[in-house]
């Protein structure tokens, strides 16, 4: 790996290529032939026109050796090094948490959401993470559903509860 | 006095039962989310917002208004009984705050803390209450060139301060703007951005924007570095102080006052410059035991920057009621609470909307007074919250942000979304780049833009109508210094480093 390639690169090209995205993506923008003044046109190219220099200034800095300090937080190590089997599995976890919620319906679901997120990030008993989470299930679903009236997925449960 | 007979209605508004009990769930809930790590006041009332719909406004204000003045005291709690660095803000009050508590001075740390910032929240609102009628008079005349000018303050200053390295400030900004470019264009009714997806015509909810950048992106961002030693908490009683505490506090506590609350109604002042600098006054001020006791837990390095932090919060209301301009990332969202009921922060919202101003600020003062009766008997209370084990805590944060973007449209297409806007958020913090600009660029870029777009009209595509007025050029011109200053500090700090690599 040649040193100048380091993860923040990537960033740094999001942002640069979003910049390109906008400009692109605004000329698609019929302009409705602007009596006075400004079309819709007009902003959407200033800010994706900054962006694209924001965005090179942000990849030569990176490219330069150019870095900010990681955010400091009361849990987090910030010399540890990234974690990536974490990172996958808490995403890995959410995504088939959002993809399976209709059919699980929110109880199950939610319960199996916070089991695994917790299991992921240390929880020592997992017992005691199991019962938590079947208590976090039900308990937010009569809370919001019956309490507050906010309509979750019911899923297999529909009925039951 | 005009300002105070329309004061005291707001008092009649705030006292009703109904909204004494909104400002209690307000401070209670922003009391907690302020103790706990990884969740702030901006992410709580990011959460709320769905409730504009069925709660009259003047409760949700004052409930919000809550959790904005909750969440400033519950970070100094954590501070000062938690030894790792936390928000910006409260980790100047942590310098002192913690040694206090590690040599056994924990409750009379929290005591001043909780007592400071009573006295700074409650002087800074009467601050409020002076300086907001001044600067509606003033801003009345503001025409659309003078409000975009002042959005271009605002954005330059925020992305400027609160990042070394401003590129990232600005392109974290960038994000935030683009992000709010997304939908139909107000005005002409064109859909811009989409990519011809009709769930995106209506634009990114904010809603999903603040809790994947700040719930899912911290949780992320925790999962990926995890502190794997349970912290360490300073146990403690009942919060309180002895007669020589009260006497080094107060003074600290007005200095803290008169710093925090300028700095915190300039764009881009913020929290973090009036606490450092109450810090440093502190410690140039402090004589005789008091300058012995600076490094080992003096209470005046408590007492100043936890009344600058509070104070800086009343300020931050200042340009967010009078001018609908947000300085933080919690203005942002309350502006978009604001926007919510379809009113429009500015000198006009005091002309139409009294009732709903003045309760608002009243209920600042009723808050406070809560607040004050929360944490000092209860401090003990929100030391065991401090224990909750990390993965649960972790855990529930992401199945309530979950919940709360689920519940906005009863769509799994949201929680895509939300995961996206998570990534960012991780990318964000892991490469250092600041939230908050993101957050003020997407709910203050369409104004933004309006401003513009009805400037330009007015002079009919006569560019140079957008300095015209002296406002506009003043305020273009502090925009320009701002992105300036950061180039400064790097070439300050660039040529600080090359002598120091030279002297080893």
């Amino acid at each position: 790996m040649s040193r100048w390639w380091r993860p923040e690169l990537g960033l740094a090209v999001v942002v640069l290529v979003l910049g390109v995205l906008v400009v692109v993506g605004t000329l698609d923008v019929s302009a409705a032939a602007s009596q006075l003044g400004l079309g819709p046109r007009f902003f959407p190219m200033l800010v994706g026109g900054a962006m694209v220099v924001v965005g090179l200034c942000y990849v030569i800095d990176v490219v330069r050796g150019g870095r900010a300090d990681p955010e400091e937080s009361e849990d987090v190590d910030v010399d540890a090094p990234t974690d990536w089997r974490s990172v996958g599995l808490v995403s890995g976890i959410f995504l088939a948490f959002a993809a399976l919620l209709n059919v699980l319906g929110w109880i199950v679901g939610a319960a199996l959401l916070f089991f695994g997120l917790s299991v992921v990030l240390g929880a020592e008993h997992k017992l005691r993470a199991a019962g938590i989470s079947v208590v976090m299930g039900v308990a937010t679903y009569l809370l919001f559903v019956k309490g507050l009236g906010v309509s979750l997925p019911g899923g297999p449960l529909t009925g039951v509860i | 006095m005009d300002s105070l007979q329309l004061l005291l209605d707001g008092f009649g508004a705030a006292l009703t039962p109904v909204n004494l009990l909104y400002a209690l769930v307000g401070v209670t809930l922003g009391t907690l989310v302020g103790v706990l790590p990884g969740i702030g006041p901006a992410m709580t009332v990011a959460l709320l917002l769905p409730i504009t719909f069925t709660v009259p406004p003047a409760s949700a204000f004052i409930m919000f208004a809550g959790i904005y003045y909750g969440g400033m005291y519950g970070g100094s709690t954590t501070s000062i009984l938690l030894n790792t660095p936390g928000e910006s803000s409260s980790m100047i009050t942590a310098l002192e705050g913690n040694k206090m508590a590690r040599r056994g001075r924990a409750a009379q740390a929290l005591a001043t803390a909780a007592i400071g910032s009573f006295v700074a929240g409650t002087l800074a609102t009467g601050l409020l209450v002076v300086a907001a009628p001044a600067v509606v008079s003033f801003a009345i005349a503001f025409g659309p060139e003078d409000y975009f000018a002042l959005a271009i303050l605002a954005f330059t200053a925020v992305s400027s301060v609160l990042s070394r390295s401003i590129v990232r400030g600005l392109a974290s900004l960038g994000l935030g703007l683009v992000i709010g470019l997304v939908g139909i264009d107000q005005q002409t009714g064109q859909a811009r951005l989409t990519l011809g997806i009709p769930q995106l015509l209506d634009g990114i909810d904010v809603v999903i924007v603040a809790v994947g950048l700040f719930a899912v992106g911290e949780a992320l961002y925790v999962a990926s570095r995890l502190r794997h030693a349970m912290p360490e908490v300073v146990p403690v009683g009942r919060a309180w102080m002895g007669r020589a505490d009260w006497r080094r506090s107060w003074w600290p506590w007005i200095r803290g006052t008169a710093l925090g609350f300028p700095f915190g109604a300039l764009p881009g002042g913020g929290a973090e410059i009036p606490t450092f600098l109450s810090y440093a006054a502190e410690k140039r001020l402090a004589r005789g035991a008091a300058r012995e006791e600076f490094g080992k837990g003096a209470i005046e390095g408590v007492a100043g920057p936890e009344a600058a932090n509070n104070a800086s919060a009343a300020g931050t209301l200042v340009p967010l009621l009078t001018l609908g301009l947000p300085t933080s990332a919690t203005a942002a969202i309350l502006l978009a609470a604001f926007q919510q009921y379809g009113l429009q922060p500015g000198p006009q919202l005091f002309d139409h909307n009294p009732a709903l101003v003045w309760g608002m600020i009243a209920s600042l003062f009723i808050g406070n007074t809560m607040l004050l009766v929360l944490n000092l008997p209860l401090a003990p209370l929100w030391a065991r919250v401090l224990r909750i084990p990390r993965p649960y805590l972790y855990a529930g944060i992401v199945l309530f942000a979950a919940l709360g973007v689920y519940a906005l449209n009863g769509t799994v297409v949201d929680l895509f979304v939300l995961y996206v806007l998570g990534l960012l958020g991780y990318a964000m913090r892991r490469f250092g780049l600041p939230v908050a600009p993101a957050v003020i660029g997407m709910i203050l870029g369409p104004m933004a833009e309006i401003q513009l777009r009805r400037a330009l009209a007015i002079g009919a595509g006569d560019v140079s109508v957008l300095v015209r007025s002296p406002v506009a050029v003043a305020l273009l011109a502090l925009a320009f210094l701002a992105l300036l200053t950061p180039l400064f500090r790097g070439l300050a700090a660039r040529r600080r480093v090359t002598a120091s690599s030279r002297a080893e």
